[in-house]
């Protein structure tokens, strides 16, 4: 490059390379509140600023503006004065995101003097004038919060997706930003609560209602399945909570295939139902012979797989099974695909369980004790008399759990009101019914609030009392409400006390309520809940089904569990040896030897291509397309859950790609996807996405092993990360990865607080993460160091008064 | 009224239905409304109804070849054929307020709204009041529920909602306030029981009704006494909370006065549909269901969401919606997105029809319900906002006009449309966000 023409090509470079930065940053930068440095830049120009002067203002000056940043007059020296800016420039320097891919850039150790600089002035500037950011006053209990909350104060299991409206997310999870109550939630959380208390208390007589659940119509029934009898294949098992002792009719319908035969039944085959693991009826199937002597399946066949059964109050385990014959696994065997549901290309071999439906209660007889009477009812009245006493003390324990905090007598006026009402129009347990559904219906429970102290002036931290804290806790590690021994600790005033604090976390996080973490949180943060969506094209992939979708699942909540409970380093989560499979997903991974559908902990050998998130059927399924797999997708995941720096959107109005080259000849995926990086618009962000995603191209769409793509060319994994590293495949991507271990390990910092605290973090967070990931270093990133780093952090324990 | 056997969708709640539930109990809820109905038709009602598609369409074959008066249909369009008399297929109509970095979730959200969704992943998230909303609140007040707002994603996704943007913005149509989204349902069981109930007796739903009343008495002092104890931002927020308590006060005495249907026990759809197709006709079932027995007069549909990534094998496309909407006008992908629009049109005809062969009053279910169909999006490819495709069905009824394909040499901003679709329902406003007139040609031929 000529040096005359040095500022005019660079200057096109940029200007070129960073549209979509452009369009992206000037959005975030408007509106926010810049501070005006009032110093002088000193004469002699500092290191750092050299470094500004040399790689970031060609673009970042006060005429270009690129990015909406101007770093030319701005004060090196005075970081401190504008951490908002600041803080972007660490990132985009962290992630060696700028200066863009084509512009000169700095070499290691002046990327490194200059971002740790510039971190260290922010760092002392924060810790000078401390910013722990303002949670919403209001935050409304997501649906598995409030699952979870029934779980805890009542004893009772609930379908919350029947009760509640699904939640919208913000900043990747959705306990953000929901403090919203439109009239339609209202409407379905006073249903909710009624249908609750009902459920709770029992006893009403309902008018007969229907429960039925559809089993996943692409579930193959031809095998055992995990957690139901052995000696039996397909079915299922129904935890269903009876509301009162009584007859009820279990009905079982067998799956049609699109004539509406029974699908599978070429011979007499055994249908059997159980209650709690205990037979109570063995029906037998047959099919019947037409005039032509062939088999089919009429409407009839099924038709009388019912059974009326007397059932106890409260929550019992409904099952249907299919004994398995012995020949069964041979013929199996045959099959080429593992995968039998669609009578087109893999035909289920044996008949299959569609639905089971619970209907009652017919002729309804007196009322048992049920769990969740057990844990509402904390007293029994003796008399009469003593009822109103009993109510009370009812009422009060129960409104201590829902509302979280020490009650008063102002808060149970209400409720008790509601019971006396109710008792005198019924009996006793009326009244506790509805002074429940008063509760349940109440603010209190239904919202986390956050109130300021009177006593503190406007924009002031304060700590937040402990009682605040114990919610925060609770439903930062366990989406759900506080124990009686948090809240105990937290009305006593000792939570915040710091060996308390870490008793209780270490606590919390033993407990088996700590499966929130990987159901709830690590389900939004890898996404796995979009498993639940994935439908795999039958024709190009139809190894597919709902159990190896189950077994994908259940693989990655394992293995995040294991990292969980065994306090392994969180680096592990991209390296670890080892992994949970059944035979299933054994064999869809290539692991030998494992046989059954019970899920065990497999070493992983050197040679393997799996080990660690990232080579997890659940990661790259959910990140890829029913019939192929995605580049950008996996690139964008790769971006923004694991190395945190997530890509601007497309910017509008994007041009179209062209398909074919001048020739006409059709363009591979790797040439298309070289295309977008070469157009300006696209450029900026896809050259930093599609690299990770191109070095997992060994992975097809639901994660397979593969040495040819979807189009038969073999595959080339070479990839790379914004960093500018480059790498071939799985192995080279996460030694890329492990290279950085701060990044991951703030990435998963940053997504932690982000579900802890339920908001957004901000520019002033950023010092509090660096803080956690620099304490966690010293213990090997243990995972309990992570949490309780977050815990202990100023974010977690205080608040900005408004 | 009679009750036809066509009224009831009896094959397709017999899917959603699942099992063992017999049918013909449906047919005895329906008489059970309809005196009520009967009353009320006589005063003309008007019902206004949304259906979203998601990521526009193939232009070519959406549009149809003449202008005016029609008589054919273009491809997409062809399953709307025997109800050709009853649709107004208007191109050339543009969002300008959804050019944004987040252009799916604009898509959505500009639909009904036609405003600039502020940038935000917070809780300050702002739009604006959605039309239907509008309509609601005038022609929504006689009914036990001012409007419904159903879809059929059941889950909700994670990690594809536009950065930057709440997911608020791409999973809700409606909007009753510019901060207040309306929760999406897609369960039919759930949209039924708040149709018409959860079963037991009249009187026992009475006696519901009173207890959830006096709840929200007891909310309403509760939520003052709050008020009390906040600063004045998050007042606000009470405030809010405080109007949708009196809403849904309002929506209680309204139940309380109507002569609510005895419904049949165990006679409700009991789950979702394995088949997306069924669960799309089962939603339209219910949306018929609910505007016969004026239940409501305004219905927002997402049939499906903005970046969504079904796939359709059986009519041909394996490949996932979104990746085949960024077409690159490559022959053959847009020849599978024009089957997916034809696919979605299809299923818009199968309610057109439904409430077509529905009587109502003195004609039927369609002459007094206007539908419009359409999607934010144009060219999706490149994520245009403007030649959105958009249909208007409706009857004699309705001041509509049909069998027409109007297109406007400009591209014209759809508040226009909707302004129009307001004054035919007897909402009259003079703009609304970026409107700037109205739309002409939609008045029936011999008025």
């Amino acid at each position: 490059m000529r040096v005359g023409g040095l500022m005019h090509n660079r200057w096109t470079a940029c200007l070129a390379a960073s549209v979509a930065f452009l369009v992206a940053f000037a959005v975030i930068l408007a509106g926010e509140p810049r501070q005006q440095s009032a110093t002088v830049p000193s004469a002699s120009p500092s290191p750092d600023r050299a470094t500004l002067d040399k790689y970031c203002v060609t673009c970042h000056n006060g005429r270009a503006r690129a990015g909406g940043l101007a770093l030319d007059t701005t004060d090196v020296s005075q970081v401190a004065g504008d951490p908002a800016t600041w803080e972007k420039v660490v990132r985009k320097l962290r992630g060696r995101m700028m200066p863009p891919a084509g512009m000169p850039r700095p070499d290691e150790p002046t990327y490194e003097a200059l971002a740790t600089h510039l971190e260290t002035a922010l760092d002392s500037g924060a810790a000078a004038r401390p910013n722990p950011g303002r949670t919403d006053t209001f935050r409304r209990l997501s649906r598995v919060e409030y699952q979870n909350a029934i779980r805890d104060i009542l004893s009772l299991d609930v379908d919350v997706s029947s009760l509640l409206p699904k939640d919208d997310a913000s900043h990747g999870f959705d306990n953000v930003a929901n403090g919203e109550l439109s009239p339609t939630l209202l409407e379905r959380y006073l249903a909710a609560a009624q249908k609750v208390s009902r459920a709770a208390v029992g006893g009403t007589l309902p008018s007969p209602a229907s429960h039925v659940v559809i089993l996943p119509s692409d579930l193959t029934q031809e095998d055992h399945l995990d957690g139901l009898p052995f000696g039996t294949r397909g079915g299922t098992i129904v935890r269903h909570t009876f509301p009162l002792d009584g007859t009820y009719e279990i009905q079982m319908r067998l799956s049609r295939d699109r004539n509406e035969n029974v699908e599978g039944l070429t011979e007499p085959q055994q249908v059997e139902l159980m209650l709690d693991g205990e037979r109570v009826q063995l029906f037998g199937v047959k099919p019947n012979r037409n005039q032509s002597g062939a088999y089919y399946a009429d409407e009839a066949v099924d038709k009388d797989l019912k059974a009326r059964i007397h059932v106890a109050a409260g929550p019992h385990e409904v099952g249907v099974v299919f004994p398995r014959k012995t020949f069964a696994l041979e013929e199996t065997e045959r099959q080429p695909s593992l995968a039998h549901f669609n009578m087109d290309r893999h035909p289920r071999v044996q008949i299959a369980l569609y639905s089971v439906s619970i209907a009652g209660p017919f002729e309804p007889g007196t009322l048992t004790e049920t769990p969740s009477r057990r844990r509402l009812f904390v007293c029994r009245p003796a008399s009469a008399a003593t009822e109103d006493d009993c109510a009370k003390r009812i009422v009060s324990t129960v409104a201590r759990r829902a509302f979280r905090r020490a009650v008063t007598d102002a808060d149970i006026e209400a409720p008790m009101r509601f019971y006396k009402e109710a008792r005198a129009a019924g009996d006793f347990d009326d009244g506790v019914e509805m002074a429940l559904r008063a509760v349940l219906a109440s603010t209190e429970f239904l919202f986390r609030i956050e109130r300021d102290p009177r006593t503190v002036k406007p924009q002031t931290p304060y700590r937040i009392s402990d009682v605040e804290l114990a919610s925060r806790l609770s439903f930062f590690l366990w989406s759900s409400v506080p124990d009686e021994e948090l809240l105990d600790a937290a009305i006593a005033g000792t939570l915040s006390r710091p060996a308390t604090l870490e008793r209780q976390v270490k606590r919390m996080l033993a407990s088996p309520k700590a499966e929130a973490l990987v159901t709830n949180f690590a389900g939004q943060w890898l996404y796995l809940r979009n498993l639940a969506a994935a439908n795999p094209d039958a024709r190009t992939l139809p190894d597919f089904d709902d159990n190896l979708r189950q077994a994908f699942k259940r693989e990655t909540e394992l293995f995040v569990e294991s990292v969980v409970q065994e306090d392994r380093s969180a680096l592990d989560l991209l390296r670890a040896n080892y992994t949970f499979v059944n035979e299933r997903l054994a064999r869809h991974y290539g692991i030998p030897n494992v046989y059954g559908s019970r899920f065990r902990r497999v070493t992983l050998g050197d040679d393997s291509n799996r080990g660690g998130i990232l080579g997890q059927g659940s990661i790259l399924t959910v990140t890829s397309y029913a019939n192929r797999t995605s580049p950008v997708l996996r690139g964008k995941w790769i971006l923004e859950n694991i190395v945190g720096t997530p890509p601007p959107p497309p910017p509008p109005n994007v041009p179209p790609l062209k398909d074919t080259d001048t020739n006409g000849r059709l363009l591979s995926m790797r040439e298309r996807m070289a295309q977008h990086r070469a157009s300006p618009a696209c450029a900026g962000c896809h050259q930093l996405m599609d690299p990770a995603g191109l070095s997992m191209e060994n992975f097809d769409a639901i994660g397979r092993w593969r040495v040819r793509t979807e189009s038969g060319s073999s595959v080339d994994a070479s990839g790379g990360l914004p960093d500018g590293s480059t790498f071939t495949g799985m192995s080279g991507l996460r030694a890329a990865l492990l290279r950085k271990p701060d990044m991951f390990v703030g990435t998963l910092t940053e997504k932690l607080m982000t579900y802890g605290l339920g908001r957004g973090l901000e520019y002033y967070d950023a010092p509090t993460v660096r803080d956690i990931v620099r304490d966690a270093r010293g213990q090997d990133y243990r995972f309990s160091s992570l949490v309780l780093g977050i815990v202990s952090s100023d974010p977690f324990q205080m608040r900005m008064s408004q | 009224m009679i009750v036809t056997k066509t009224a009831l969708p009896r094959r397709t709640f017999l899917r959603g239905l699942g099992t063992a539930l017999s049918l013909p109990l449906l047919d005895a809820m329906v008489p059970t409304l309809s005196p009520l109905h009967a009353q009320r038709v006589a005063s003309s009602i008007r019902r206004l109804g949304y259906v979203y598609i998601p990521m526009g369409m193939n232009a070519a074959a959406w549009t149809p070849a003449t202008e005016g008066r029609i008589t054919e249909l273009s491809p997409s369009l062809l399953a709307l054929m025997p109800v050709i008399d009853n649709i107004t297929v208007i191109s050339n109509l543009e969002l300008r307020n959804a050019y944004t970095t987040g252009n799916h979730a604009s898509s959505n959200c500009t639909f009904l709204s036609c405003s600039r969704a502020k940038r935000t992943e917070g809780s300050d998230y702002e739009l604006g009041t959605t039309v239907d909303q509008i309509a609601a609140r005038a022609i929504g007040t006689d009914t036990q529920m001012p409007s419904l707002e159903i879809g059929t994603d059941l889950i909700a996704q994670v990690g594809n909602c536009d950065n930057g943007y709440a997911c608020a913005y791409q999973n809700n149509l409606s909007w009753s306030s510019p901060t207040s989204p309306l929760p999406t349902e897609a369960d039919p069981r759930v949209v039924f029981e708040r149709l018409f109930g959860d079963g037991g007796s009249p009187e026992a739903r009475r006696a519901e009704l009173k207890k959830s009343g006096s709840i929200l008495d007891w909310m309403t002092n509760d939520l003052a006494r709050l008020r009390r104890e906040l600063g004045a931002g998050d007042r606000v927020r009470v405030g809010q909370y405080l109007d949708s308590v009196r809403e849904v006060e309002r929506r209680i005495q309204r139940a309380e006065q109507s002569d609510a249907a005895t419904l049949p026990d165990l006679d409700r759809p009991a789950s979702v549909p394995a088949v997306w197709e069924d669960h799309v006709r089962l939603m339209f079932d219910l949306q018929v269901l609910a505007l016969q027995a004026d239940v409501t007069r305004v219905i927002t549909f997402q049939m499906a969401r903005e970046t969504s990534t079904r796939t359709y094998p059986h009519i041909g496309v394996p490949e996932p919606h979104h990746p085949v909407s960024h077409h690159t006008n490559d022959p053959e992908k847009l020849v599978k997105l024009a089957k997916i629009n034809a696919h979605h049109v299809s299923l818009f005809a199968y309610l057109i029809e439904k409430l077509h062969e529905t009587p109502d009053g003195d004609g039927s279910l369609l002459d007094h319900t206007l539908y419009m169909l359409g999607s934010g999006m144009g060219n999706p490819d490149v994520h245009d906002h403007t030649n959105l495709p958009i249909v208007v069905a409706g009857g004699r009824g309705s001041q509509f006009k049909g069998g027409r394909h109007i297109r406007f040499d400009k591209p014209t901003p759809l508040a226009n449309l909707h302004l129009t679709l307001l004054d035919k329902v007897g909402v009259h406003l003079d703009t609304f966000a970026d409107s700037t007139g109205r739309v002409d040609g939609l008045e029936p031929l011999n008025v």
